[in-house]
């Protein structure tokens, strides 16, 4: 039995002012334990240097690495090749402008959280992460409602809402009510629970909104 | 420095919207959302469509018989049975949605789901039988 | 807030509204297809009881659709123009929809 044998991977490619959209295909060797990232890096130092995609710590703990595989979001760098078919279709994640290839604009990600600063007191000076939430992005790709609105704040944006009134440290929770009750906040969301699957973390985006609706319509 | 935005890529083919329904890699919950708004925007068409034709009772006796008879054809009877489904699944899952959607029974949503469908089947089944005559 | 509260208050009512307007519009009738004849709908919209019925249903589905379509159009991303007619139009769409019904309803009860 040999412990490679090869897949296709169809990968999404997209270059500022070079051309259209277009899906390239690479044949890769692949082991019993490789990653879809593991894949990719192979292309990029195999077949083709200008394949771009962003990754960090390879463990599913900073969240830079997500992409759709198939159509679902994963994190690659903890997403197995062999849990997937003969041929792999990656893509960056949806409802984000594109940058390059793989590379998602997390700028407009991060644009839709509430304004208030999530951090300790006695932190000032940086931000605190979230618990739970590695904030990848993974939840918005899936949203359904984020397909066609730029202005839904979307899944992770509504769970850091949640945390503030859960721990509001310093936050004022009538202005987080304030926030999140509005169309394109807490009462945008119609209950895909596409990001309760999606979410890679212990999140589970839907129930931090269900809580938080639950909460407004007090 | 600042350059042009890229491309934004969503699911499904064609315009935006399509990534409302589209069910590549889709979850339960994102599926029965896409059904509810498909019933939903069906029932407001019909609704419309339904009080357009009431007005024949308005134009008198023999407006509405010319309309009873075309639409207890049975053809048109079938068209009877796919709103009384929408009609259903709309109802059942917006109770789903009303519950789930207000923070309650949130980690039952699936389960909900069938519920709602054991509910649904057996009544239109028996709504089926009942518009084609057997019941 | 409010919008979610009357789409959920008008859905509940909507559940049994539809439900009684269905069975007893459709489904106690022998006629074929369940549809009455033009006498026996004006018999039935006579019933005081029935006529107070069918203008709650036709209040709760006029509130309900315009709720839904207005989540519908806000999904959509309106400019802040668009977003600015979509609460009057589906005021006034609403308003001629439910007095489209009444009239219906009152005439058809009058000529029984």
């Amino acid at each position: 039995m040999s412990t490679t044998d090869t897949r296709t991977l169809r990968v999404y490619r997209f270059k500022r002012g070079d051309g259209a959209e277009h899906f390239d295909e690479f044949e890769v060797p692949v082991g019993p334990r490789m990653s879809i990232l593991d894949a990719l890096r192979w292309i990029q130092l195999h077949r083709d240097p200008s394949l771009a995609l962003r990754h960090s710590c390879l463990h599913a703990s900073c969240g830079t690495c997500g992409v759709q595989v198939d159509g679902r979001e994963e994190l690659a760098c903890v997403s197995a090749v062999r849990d997937h078919g003969e041929t792999i279709t990656v893509e960056p994640l949806a409802n984000l402008p594109i940058l390059t290839d793989l590379v998602v604009d997390v700028g407009e990600f991060f644009a839709r959280f509430p304004e208030h600063p999530i951090i300790r007191a006695s932190e000032a000076d940086g931000y605190v992460r979230l618990e739970d939430c590695i904030e990848c992005g993974l939840c918005l790709s899936a949203c359904p409602v984020a397909a066609t609105s730029r202005h839904y704040v979307g899944p992770a944006a509504l769970v850091a809402a949640q945390r503030l009134l859960e721990e509001p440290r310093g936050a004022d929770r009538e202005d987080v009510l304030a926030w999140a009750d509005r169309p394109e906040a807490a009462w945008g969301c119609h209950l895909g629970f596409e990001c309760a699957r999606a979410c890679p973390a212990e999140a589970i985006p839907a129930e931090r909104i269900m809580a938080l609706r639950r909460e407004l319509a007090r | 420095m600042s350059a042009a935005p890229g491309p934004v890529r969503h699911k499904g083919r064609g315009p935006a919207v399509s990534g409302w329904v589209a069910p590549r890699g889709r979850a339960l919950g994102g599926r029965s959302f896409a059904l509810h708004r498909i019933t939903g925007i069906a029932l407001v068409i019909y609704l419309y469509v339904h009080l357009g034709v009431l007005s024949m009772l308005l134009i008198g006796e023999s407006a509405w018989g010319d309309f009873l008879s075309v639409v207890t054809a049975k053809g048109f009877l079938a068209f009877d049975v796919v709103l009384i489904f929408g009609l259903l699944f709309h109802a059942l899952n917006g109770i789903r949605v009303a519950l789930v959607g207000s923070g309650y029974l949130v980690r039952h949503q699936r389960a909900l789901f069938w519920v709602a469908t054991a509910i649904g089947t057996p009544l239109l089944v028996y709504a089926a039988i009942h518009v084609f005559g057997g019941a | 807030m409010r919008a979610w509260r009357w789409t959920v208050g008008s859905g509940v009512a909507l559940v049994v509204l539809a439900a009684v307007h269905m069975v007893a519009q459709h489904f106690v009738v022998d006629e074929a297809g369940g549809m009455r004849t033009y006498q026996q709908v004006l018999d039935y919209i006579a019933n005081p009881i029935i006529f107070v019925i069918e203008c709650g249903f036709l209040f709760a589905v006029a509130i309900h659709a315009m709720l839904g379509l207005r989540g519908i159009l806000l999904d959509l991303d309106p400019g802040p123009r668009g977003r600015r007619w979509i609460d009057p139009g589906l005021w006034v769409l609403g308003t001629v929809t439910v007095a489209y019904g009444l009239v219906l309803l009152t005439t058809l009860a009058l000529r029984a």
